[in-house]
């Protein structure tokens, strides 16, 4: 989540209906003082609080960097201040607008829970805020709408790491249905759903509306779902496919790598690149332990090994 | 129900000794009948078999050793167990080398991958039930009207394990479909279902989340001709599994006051989640509603109740079933303890 450009279009939003309705002129050049200095444009309280998240945010990616010199217990410590910070800026937030999803979305995010109480406190707090109606058109292009999609689009990726598949492939196919361009990538989670509960008919239709738009989790969830109908020799040819469309794809399948929480969405990164598939991974791990002979599976493809040892010697990675 | 070797075994042997008294004299024979059970019991060679009979009587010794014995026994009788059990297999298919149930209880013995296993039943799948076809028509040919059910039965019976086995596999690696196929099949082979198929029916419904094809599934169990309501163990957590995987928890707290009301005393089962190994023959046998029923089903569950990302291994549903079992029963459940 970019939460300043988010900051600064509904600050530029709301002065514009004080004041306005300004020209396109007008209104641009406004854009660009907000964007010169968002805090002093924050007069409401919803800003305000986004205002402190954004601010949050940023220190919290910000601590991310320095973990690379430090031993386990060190990086426990550190991990644990650094979500600990973050939830206190956000129950800031929060005092100031309680109505700032964003801030108790990432709030309940940064608890660390399980995805049984995760899953429930997203639900009510979903529950809490839904309104009647939602935008016309793309509810993406309204910028006051966003934390809610991204709420849903997060309660879909908790409910699949809580083995509620039914309910996570809902869950994404609303978010998907109201932001048809799906900036949040809820298809994603779709699809892994789809594998999980071994629907052909539905990753299909995904694959067929995304057809072009292929990545890390098409690629794995089409894996997984030919695995698990025991059709191997298709399973055979898409993990190939995995291997040689998504990059290090082999290497995140057999050495998966600790993936932070999302806080509070998908961090960004390049369709089928290596960043994508150790998300990927990571978010299909409940539905890989499922099928508990799938990683030997693939482990007995020697190119598959053979493109993971590549990959790590190339990039420097462990082996 | 379940299958049970021994009975089985006698089963084929009165069978086959009746046949031997067909056409003679009905006052010799019902005395001759008699004198079965003492025969059968003491001098088993004196009676008529096949080697195909006596085959089937070692997999029933195998089977008490493997399925019965084993799971409670130390590494050391274990260890003696599995290898006479092997050796009475082995002997079984000497003498009769299309005994089906031999060779897969050799092969589960030999193998703990339930992927290869899986493999190695759906490739023989087509023999296995052509040969327990051709051996019941056989069978009906010499059996008068009165004893051809049975005699039908018995020959099948071996494919109902084959497919039994084959589904509880392919649930293992999580190809729950193929689970669902070779449950329904065995079914439409056997409406009674002798094999309790629609036990593992209802598990692989819940994992993928059919919840019209559980409710279908309970309104059929009087059609499926099984002397029980639909309250078992299976179909309970399964409902659970269903209503706890769509937040409906007062519904799935309500679902294990009831299966906890069918089990009494069995809240620590819950609890505990303990994993026993499957039978090898077929689903071992123990009483309606007792406590072996439950750890059986929690066992054959883990599937259900160890998904997700949960932190202490008890898995998502294990979890949350572990704490409703104590809270409605007032037994002890220490989250702390990483398990099972």
């Amino acid at each position: 989540m970019n939460a300043w450009d988010e900051l600064v279009e509904r600050c530029a939003r709301r002065r514009n209906e004080k004041i306005g309705p300004l020209s396109e002129e007008a209104y641009a050049e406004l854009l660009l003082a907000v964007r010169q200095n968002p805090a002093d444009f924050a007069d409401e309280a919803p800003e305000q609080a986004l205002l402190v998240l954004a601010r949050a945010l940023d220190a919290y990616r910000a601590s991310l960097g320095h973990d690379e010199m430090l031993d386990d217990e060190a990086f426990e410590a550190e991990r644990a201040r650094r979500l600990a910070a973050l939830r206190a800026e956000c129950e800031r937030a929060a005092a100031i607008d309680p109505g700032c999803l964003d801030a108790r979305t990432t709030g309940l995010l940064a608890a660390e829970l399980d995805p049984d109480q995760l899953g429930a406190a997203l639900l009510d707090l979903g529950n809490a805020h839904r309104r009647d109606s939602a935008p016309e058109g793309d509810a993406w292009d309204d910028v006051f709408y966003r934390p809610y999609v991204r709420l849903c689009a997060a309660a879909a990726r908790v409910c699949l790491d809580g083995a509620r598949f039914a309910m996570a492939a809902s869950a994404a196919e609303w978010v998907t249905g109201i932001t048809p361009s799906d900036p949040l990538g809820a298809r994603h989670t779709h699809m892994l759903a789809c594998a999980r509960l071994e629907d052909e008919a539905g990753l299909g239709a995904l694959e067929a509306r995304w057809a072009g738009h292929e990545s890390a989790w098409s690629h794995l969830a089409r894996v997984l779902l030919l695995y698990k109908l025991d059709r191997l020799t298709a399973a055979r040819r898409a993990l190939r496919g995995f291997d040689q469309l998504v990059s290090g794809g082999a290497y995140a399948l057999l050495r998966p790598i600790f993936v932070e929480p999302y806080l509070l969405d998908r961090p960004e990164a390049a369709p089928c690149s290596f960043e994508e598939a150790l998300m990927a991974v990571r978010e299909a791990e409940p539905i890989i332990t499922d099928v508990p002979e799938f990683i030997a599976w693939c482990q007995g493809h020697d190119w598959l090994v053979e493109s993971a040892r590549t990959f790590a010697e190339r990039s420097d990675l462990d082996w | 129900m379940a299958h049970d070797s021994r009975r089985e075994d006698y089963l084929r042997m009165s069978l086959r000794f009746a046949l031997s008294l067909d056409g003679g004299d009905p006052a010799r024979a019902a005395r001759e009948f008699a004198t079965f059970g003492r025969r059968l019991a003491r001098e088993r060679d004196s009676l008529p078999q096949s080697d195909a009979d006596r085959a089937f009587h070692l997999v029933s010794l195998a089977t008490e050793l493997v399925d019965y014995r084993l799971p409670f026994a130390g590494d050391a009788l274990a260890e003696t167990l599995v290898s006479r059990g092997r050796a009475l297999l082995d002997e079984a298919l000497s003498l009769d080398a299309g005994c089906h149930d031999a060779a897969r209880m050799r092969f589960s013995l030999d193998t703990p991958s339930a992927e290869e296993r899986h493999r190695f039943l759906s490739e023989r799948a087509d023999e296995v039930r052509a040969a327990c076809e051709a051996e019941r028509e056989r069978l009906c040919d010499t059996l008068d009207e009165a004893r051809r059910p049975l005699g039908a039965s018995v020959a099948m019976r071996p494919w109902w394990r084959w497919l039994a086995d084959m589904a509880e596999c392919a649930l293992i690696c999580g190809r729950n479909r193929a689970a669902i196929d070779a449950c329904e099949r065995l079914l439409a082979s056997d409406p009674r279902d002798l094999s309790d198929a629609r036990f593992t029916l209802a598990y692989a419904l819940a994992k993928l989340e059919d919840q019209p094809g559980l409710e279908r599934l309970a309104a059929r169990y009087p059609a499926l001709a099984a002397p029980r309501a639909a309250d078992d163990a299976w179909i309970r957590l399964a409902q659970i599994a269903l209503a706890h995987k769509s937040y409906r928890l007062a519904e799935a707290r309500r679902l294990t006051e009831r299966l906890l009301d069918a089990y009494p005393g069995c809240a620590p089962t819950l609890i505990r989640q303990m994993e026993i190994p499957d039978g090898r023959f077929a689903r071992i046998r123990v009483p309606a509603y007792g406590e072996d029923e439950l750890i059986v089903a929690v066992s054959e569950g883990v599937v259900l109740l160890q998904e997700g990302m949960e932190r202490t291994g008890k898995g998502v549903l294990g979890a949350w079933l572990a704490r409703a079992a104590a809270e409605l029963s007032g037994e002890k459940y220490d989250e702390g303890v990483v398990g099972p």
